[in-house]
């Protein structure tokens, strides 16, 4: 099957192109201009424009956490209007089948769920075998985990831990390494209520930043695309920019990826003891060129924030709207469901909006700022056409900036900020960007040889309509999305890693999980016959 | 070789299958019920709901609800059996019954050994609030008992004395609540097991009440038994599927949940749902209903039936027969569970598979 997409503005960021164009696909591959041969489709898509499709680096989509918050929440996600069912699930709200939709509809084909625990990386892996069109992976949370702590107390070395790590990534079918509030989980579990980079794990004697140290290196050593995806100790708390700038030294030089940095964007000034310091912090992200990181936007509504950090979770449960929460002291992370309410009549939460927005107008490189909403901890990804329009716009900013209240706007720069991003920086931060972060080098351009996931947009006034309703989105070549509606399904793959190590390591943790948990390590493997579909995994190479 | 029947009489696999689409395309309301399947069995369940316009629900709401109830509409802490046997210095049972309901238990939790992950290593203390009649012995351990008839008093008066409120008594209970009441808030890390077959929402509540305020200064967390034969993988399946646990109806072209509205037994009863589809690979579970509606039943083999179903296949047991995903207790997460004596008896998923493509859809 040829198909042509004719006359668009071709936005192609990786191979410096943003011109009016042809694009044309082979089967799955993007391809160049055959000769003497006619397209079987031609799509005339002039006056639209043409981008690969989009990549969203960290989104809580699956995993028991995510199930929880479902179960949790029945009166966030009812259905009251009885349409037709016109594909499996597609009136099911806050299904997988929904994700899977949604994203696709806004031009995204391929979407990272950023913390499973290992011993919950099957029901992961289930939930996104069942999320469909797009393409999915998923981080493996370690850095809570006993074994990893007694290897470090004990000093068994780097290779150790390297090897450990990988064959939870075997294990999992990770596509890489997450550590969230490293030592904070186990610490919570001795009764610490705060924990602070140079905090001490009890029983273990380590501090935060020695195991980020130790995670980050073996990352490195494995030679794993991806860098070790933090997100760092006291997330959410007024005065925490120290920990973030404190971080960012830590990391040495060495590859860091920060996530959701929104959420440590806060100083302590003023009135409330609470205000951004998101133009500090940028400062420090753009003088570090080893950082990457995302931004974990704000926006006003009822959300529910689904996180491992057990300890932060605990903490912020008294402020849960409605007034329920899950706590969980699982093994090695756990984690915690808060459902929270946003309000653009509050103090924090408007200074917390601004600070995200600062973040993306503030931090210069394109190449390492990440667009995420860390969903739905800061808004569900449903509300990312807003956020573009947001960061494309300075009136849709002012506009906004009015109806909050201006003492808080008084706690931010956001007024004074002009930049207005553009479609190729758009391109950059949600598809060229992310691809290269993951190490996907099949995806998140339109040259030659790349997987068809396309994205056709129709600009417009209205930038988040454009964003919310693509015209065209290709998956792997297969037309899926005509004007936002999605026409059928297809499945994608889980990307994965399978970095090489010495598999003497699963035999001391067969011995650990038989004398330790009492369960055989065999039951949380990842095995593909037991997910729905064949050839659910598509391997991403360990090289760098 | 599997065996499969309509009205009584042996058929082919394929024949049966056919049958049962044929009768459950004519439903008006179908209700897909028992639902004692595996992840992969549940799944496929669902989506053949979904395409009948029908309901789903499973043979232990009751209990699965007694929990869940409580969670959406206060909280929950909870840890995994893992995490207690590790860690726990204390653990307080509620009810006489948890051997009973978990038989695996005490080897998991293991409450005799001194709990590894403790920086002060000695030995565990448990507290048992309703022990079983003649006692509770667990060996190389002393247990503290507390005998009570009504769990409500018992609970409300332990956790009025943990957070240092006055209550009227008999001295001697007094007494006893007070012990306890300082041994939980002397733990380190503290877990209260509960599960117990007709433990109701109101005492499951007060638990978890009672674990919070003891973790406004200490660490307490709860470690609810569940529902065996992987009810609760049923409800992890139905909730990333639909959002919703079991009790969920499509009737109206998206799916509902409502605890009673969709009650598979009040629906049969009721005369709402007018065609049944049983399902129990795990044991000989039969409907509990009474009526005489139209039935169609994947069970185990030489499963009793009070009526002959109109089709009956037989279906294989998830883990034994064949290799499964279900929740385990043990582990506290959904696991692997290859076949320990690999059959040809079909799997729940592979039949309502096939019921599915004789309706057009896919398997």
């Amino acid at each position: 099957m040829l198909i042509l997409l004719k006359g668009g503005r071709i936005v192609d960021p990786v191979n410096g192109r943003d011109e009016i164009g042809d694009l044309w696909i082979e089967n799955d591959r993007i391809v160049a201009a055959p000769k003497g041969k006619l397209a079987d489709e031609v799509h005339d898509v002039s006056g639209k424009i043409v981008m690969a499709g989009a990549i969203d680096i960290h989104s809580h989509i699956a995993g028991g956490n995510v199930n929880s918050a479902r179960l949790l929440l029945p009166e966030l996600h009812r259905n009251w209007l009885p349409n037709a069912i016109t594909l499996p699930m597609s009136t099911a709200k806050w299904s997988t089948f929904e994700t899977g939709t949604i994203y696709a509809s806004m031009g995204f084909t391929t979407v990272i769920e950023p913390a499973i625990v290992p011993h919950q990386a099957l029901q992961a892996h289930l939930e996104l075998s069942d999320i469909p069109i797009i393409d999915k992976g998923m981080l493996t949370v370690l850095g809570n985990d006993d074994f990893l702590l007694s290897l470090l107390r004990d000093g068994e070395g780097q290779a150790a831990v390297a090897d450990y790590v990988a064959s939870i990534l075997a294990a999992s079918n990770g596509l890489g390494v997450k550590c969230i509030n490293a030592g904070g989980s186990a610490a919570f579990k001795y009764n610490a209520r705060t924990f602070s980079l140079d905090d001490v794990v009890p029983f273990y004697g380590l501090t935060s930043r020695q195991i980020v140290e130790a995670l980050q290196r073996a990352v490195e050593d494995l030679k794993i695309p991806h860098p070790l995806h933090l997100h760092a100790n006291n997330l959410g708390i007024p005065g925490n920019v120290a920990t973030a700038l404190a971080t960012i030294e830590a990391a040495r030089g060495e590859r860091l990826h920060l996530a959701h940095l929104q959420f440590y964007a806060y100083g302590a000034e003023g009135g409330h003891g609470f205000s951004s310091a998101a133009a500090e912090l940028a400062a420090a992200v753009n003088a570090a060129p080893n950082v990457t990181i995302d931004v974990g936007q704000v926006m006003f509504r009822q959300t529910v924030t689904i996180s491992c950090d057990a300890l932060r979770q605990f903490n912020g449960a008294e402020m849960a709207k409605p007034k329920k929460s899950i706590i969980n002291d699982g093994d090695s992370n756990g984690g915690g469901i808060v459902p929270y309410l946003y309000r653009e009549n509050d103090f924090a939460n408007a200074v917390q909006w601004a600070c995200g927005l600062e973040l993306f107008l503030l931090i210069d490189d394109p190449w390492r700022i990440f667009f995420t909403t860390d969903h739905p901890n800061g808004a569900p990804f449903t509300t990312y056409p807003e956020v573009f329009a947001l960061i494309m716009s300075q009136d849709a900013r002012a506009e906004a900036i009015a109806r909050q209240p201006q003492e808080a706007v008084a706690m931010t720069t956001l007024p004074s900020i002009a930049r207005e991003y553009n479609f190729n920086e758009i391109a950059i931060m949600t598809r060229a960007a992310p691809a290269r972060l993951l190490g996907l080098k099949d995806r998140g351009h339109l040259g030659e040889g790349g997987l068809a996931d396309i994205a056709v947009y129709s600009p417009g006034k209205d930038l988040a309509k454009m964003f919310r309703f693509a015209h065209l989105v290709f998956k792997d070549g297969d037309l899926v999305v005509r004007d936002g509606r999605v026409t059928h399904y297809r499945w994608g793959k889980a990307l994965k890693v399978n970095p090489a190590y010495d598999k003497a390591i699963d035999r001391r943790l067969a011995g650990y999980y038989d004398h330790h948990f009492g369960n055989s390590r065999d039951l949380f493997a990842v095995k593909e016959h037991l997910l729905p579909r064949a050839d659910a995994f598509g391997e991403v190479a360990c090289a760098r | 070789m599997s065996e499969a029947r309509i009205n009584g009489k042996p058929a082919s696999l394929a024949a049966a299958a056919e049958r049962a689409a044929e009768i459950l395309s004519q439903a008006r309301l179908p209700i897909i019920a028992g639902l004692g399947t595996d992840v992969a069995g549940a799944r496929a369940s669902i989506l053949l709901a979904e395409k009948l316009r029908g309901a789903y629900d499973h043979m232990h709401s009751a209990r699965i609800f007694a929990d869940l109830d409580v969670m959406r509409q206060a909280g929950l802490m909870y840890t995994t059996p893992s995490e207690a046997r590790l860690r726990a210095d204390v653990f307080l049972f509620i009810g006489k019954d948890l051997p009973k309901v978990w038989p695996a238990m005490m080897a998991c939790l293991s409450p005799a050994d001194t709990p590894p992950f403790e920086v002060v290593r000695e030995p565990r203390k448990l507290l048992w609030i309703a022990p079983p009649r003649g006692g509770a012995k667990v060996e190389g351990l002393s247990i503290e008992t507390l005998d009570t008839s009504n769990l409500h008093p018992t609970l409300a008066g332990l956790r009025a004395r943990v957070a240092g409120r006055v209550i009227n008594g008999a001295k001697s209970t007094l007494r006893k609540l007070d012990e306890f009441a300082s041994v939980l808030k002397n733990a380190h890390f503290g877990v209260v097991v509960w599960g117990s077959d007709g433990l109701d929402s109101l005492a499951i509540e007060m638990l978890h009440g009672l674990i919070r305020d003891l973790n406004k200064a200490t660490r307490w967390t709860g470690l609810p038994l569940g529902v065996g034969d992987n009810a609760a993988g049923v409800v992890q399946t139905s909730g990333w599927m639909t959002g919703f646990p079991v009790r969920t109806s499509f009737g109206r072209g998206f799916p509902e949940h409502d605890t009673w509205r969709f009650d598979a037994t009040r629906m049969i009863e009721s005369g709402e749902a007018d065609i049944a589809l049983w399902i129990s690979a795990y044991g000989g579970e039969t409907p509990p209903w009474e009526k005489s509606t139209p039935l169609i039943a994947l069970a185990s083999p030489h499963t009793a039936f009070a009526r002959e179903p109109q089709v009956c296949i037989e279906v294989g047991c998830p883990g034994i027969d064949h290799d499964a995903v279900e929740f385990a207790r043990e582990a506290g997460s959904l696991v692997a569970r290859l076949a320990s004596q690999p059959s040809q008896t079909p799997s729940v998923a592979a039949i309502v598979g096939q019921i599915t493509q004789h309706l057009g859809g896919e398997a």
